[in-house]
């Protein structure tokens, strides 16, 4: 099972609790600021699954995807959408079979970790 | 394509929150009597892994459709990703490549508005977790031929877009949490005795 997990988020405080919760369950968790960070790190050759927040400054969760769709580096990753309450935009509609999942803020620490185990073993 | 006719057709349209709902859905799901189609949307490099990650939950046979299969009682064929998947006289499945339909492709409205009404012959869609109204259009199909349809509740969906597209149609049947879902198959089908 892969235990890489890239947590693309602009909140310090949400993108920490995250990385917090999947080390102390044993995974390896990489951090981004925003999507420019993202893609970057995925141009180096980063795999594993990506949690993505939709709203980030200067370059959002779905402006993200269709980058890296373009640039063909979604092959390999899996890609599970941080939301709040917001619902997914229906223009995002042509984004969506590159998204595996939506994990609601705030979660419960246990789900999440259930999740993502989930999905890493998708990766195997 | 052989000749053996199946009594029940199940077809399952799944996107976003898919993977994981599915092996709650499946989870403990016996041999069904039905043929079952799901379409889930996803890349093309998870097939196999959604493939093994259902087939380890449930009783059921879990394939990945390759054009020309035969449904069969007790077997799911899953559309892999890039091409549409069609039924044939409702007994096997053809595979096509084609544009997008509802943005994606495979398209749940494809495979749904395939089915064709034959008496003695029950079809049945069910329609998971996902953005957008895919599903939708096959959803209304399946009731107008005299089928059964099932929405997943918007409590339990990682998304409630394709669901609730569905239940606006009218021609929902049951809006059903997964594990509910599994149990009205197994009441709506039965279970495929060897």
């Amino acid at each position: 099972m892969s235990k890489n997990v890239l947590v693309v988020d602009d909140e310090p405080v949400v993108q920490y609790s995250i990385k917090r919760i999947l080390e102390e369950a044993g995974l390896n968790v990489t951090q981004a600021g925003g999507g420019r960070e993202c893609l970057d790190l995925l141009r180096k050759g980063y795999k594993g699954l990506i949690l993505m927040d939709i709203i980030m400054p200067e370059m959002d969760g779905w402006d993200t995807i269709q980058a890296l769709v373009d640039e063909g580096l979604n092959e390999g990753n899996i890609i599970c959408m941080l939301t709040g309450k917001e619902i997914p935009d229906a223009k995002m509609d042509k984004l969506k079979e590159y998204v595996l999942d939506y994990i609601r803020k705030p979660f419960d620490n246990q789900k999440l970790i259930r999740v993502v185990k989930d999905y890493l073993n998708f990766l195997d | 394509m052989p000749l053996q006719t199946v009594q029940n057709v199940v077809v399952i349209g799944s996107s976003a929150g898919g993977p994981r709902i599915l092996k709650e859905m499946f989870s403990g799901l016996p041999k069904l009597k039905a043929g079952m189609v799901l379409v889930q949307h996803m890349p093309k490099f998870i097939n196999q892994s959604l493939k093994e990650s259902i087939e380890r939950v449930t009783g059921m046979v879990v394939a990945i459709a390759r054009d020309g299969d035969a449904l069969e009682n007790g077997k799911v064929l899953i559309a892999p990703s890039e091409q549409h998947v069609a039924f044939v006289q409702n007994r096997g499945v053809r595979l096509f490549n084609g544009q997008k339909v509802n943005f994606v492709c495979p398209s749940v409205d494809v495979a749904m508005l395939s089915l064709l009404r034959f008496s003695g012959m029950q079809c049945i869609g069910v329609i998971l977790s996902g953005m957008g109204r895919d599903g939708a259009d096959g959803m209304a199909h399946i009731k107008h031929i005299r089928g059964v349809t099932i929405a997943q509740n918007e409590e339990t969906c990682a998304v409630f877009g394709m669901p609730k597209e569905a239940i606006a149609t009218g021609c929902v049947d049951y809006v059903l949490s997964p594990g509910a879902i599994r149990e009205k198959l197994i009441d709506l089908v039965g279970i495929a005795h060897r």
